[in-house]
């Protein structure tokens, strides 16, 4: 119970401290994880993305600028909490904790890297192709956009995470039961 | 067939609660505790269309997947042929 209650303080403080990181930092601060996202970016659309000291990672041919709102640290934020949330029954001991909290971060890092990376590609192709929707700016269109690629991210990730969760603790039963059967043999 | 999609509807929602739970309080939750609903209506905009999208994106989802079930179906169901 109490390694627990001690999982659930340092998750608050991590993500507490991210959010605090997120709001004091400038663009360069953000280069571990504005940098990984502009070079898969590039990767993914050809375009050349430079840094530009306090403001981000620029492209001249598309005047597109990746800059401290498009880090996807709030993505990370609901990312770690939702995978401490949902890796929660798995901790049993000190060990446990410090691996559900690890995976977590590791996880909610990379899956921020990903999805940011789909959300930017997808909004540097929707400026190339304006929909002519009246009712929309293309303000809207953006934020629309962003809300449908990170919730959509968000599901994936939780599925991918329930689904190995449920491999592993299948695979645990098969071991424990293999483990029983031959322990009754010995006995026998 | 209406049925199995309110219930297929009920189990999505289910299913994305803790998602969803995530996005709404990283998305809502912590700028109103900051102060954000002090900046009046364009908060109030924000959050409208941060709450309504990804429900509308469930509903699309399962609706999607009862179209695709019901003409796969369709398609692996060789229509009968009367015994006359």
């Amino acid at each position: 119970m109490k390694t627990r209650l001690a999982l659930v303080a340092i998750a608050i403080l991590i993500a507490w401290g991210l959010k605090r990181h997120y709001a004091d930092a400038q663009p360069d601060d953000l280069s571990w994880i504005l940098g990984p996202t502009a070079r898969l970016v590039s990767a993914t659309t050809g375009e050349a993305f430079v840094m530009q000291p306090g403001e981000g990672y620029f492209s001249r041919e598309r005047l597109f600028l990746i800059e401290k709102s498009c880090a996807g640290i709030n993505f990370m934020i609901a990312a770690f909490a939702m995978l401490v949330f949902a890796l929660f029954h798995r901790v049993e001991s000190r060990v446990d904790a410090m691996r559900v909290l690890g995976a977590s971060l590791l996880a909610s890092y990379t899956a921020a890297v990903l999805v940011n990376t789909v959300r930017i590609t997808v909004a540097m192709w929707l400026s190339a192709h304006p929909a002519t929707l009246s009712s929309f700016s293309a303000a809207d269109v953006h934020r629309i956009e962003g809300i449908t690629v990170y919730f959509a991210g968000l599901v994936l990730l939780y599925e991918l995470v329930q689904r190995l969760d449920l491999g592993t603790e299948a695979r645990s039963a098969k071991v424990a039961s293999g483990a029983g059967a031959r322990s009754a043999q010995v006995r026998s | 067939m209406k049925r199995a999609f309110w219930t297929n509807l009920a189990h999505a929602f289910r299913r994305t609660a803790l998602p969803l739970a995530a996005y709404y309080a990283v998305t809502l939750a912590l700028p109103l505790a900051n102060g954000a609903a002090a900046s009046g209506a364009a908060f109030v905009r924000h959050a409208l269309v941060v709450l309504a999208v990804p429900p509308i994106l469930i509903v699309v989802a399962c609706g999607l997947c009862a179209a695709a079930n019901s003409g796969w179906s369709h398609i692996q169901r060789p229509p009968q042929q009367s015994s006359s």
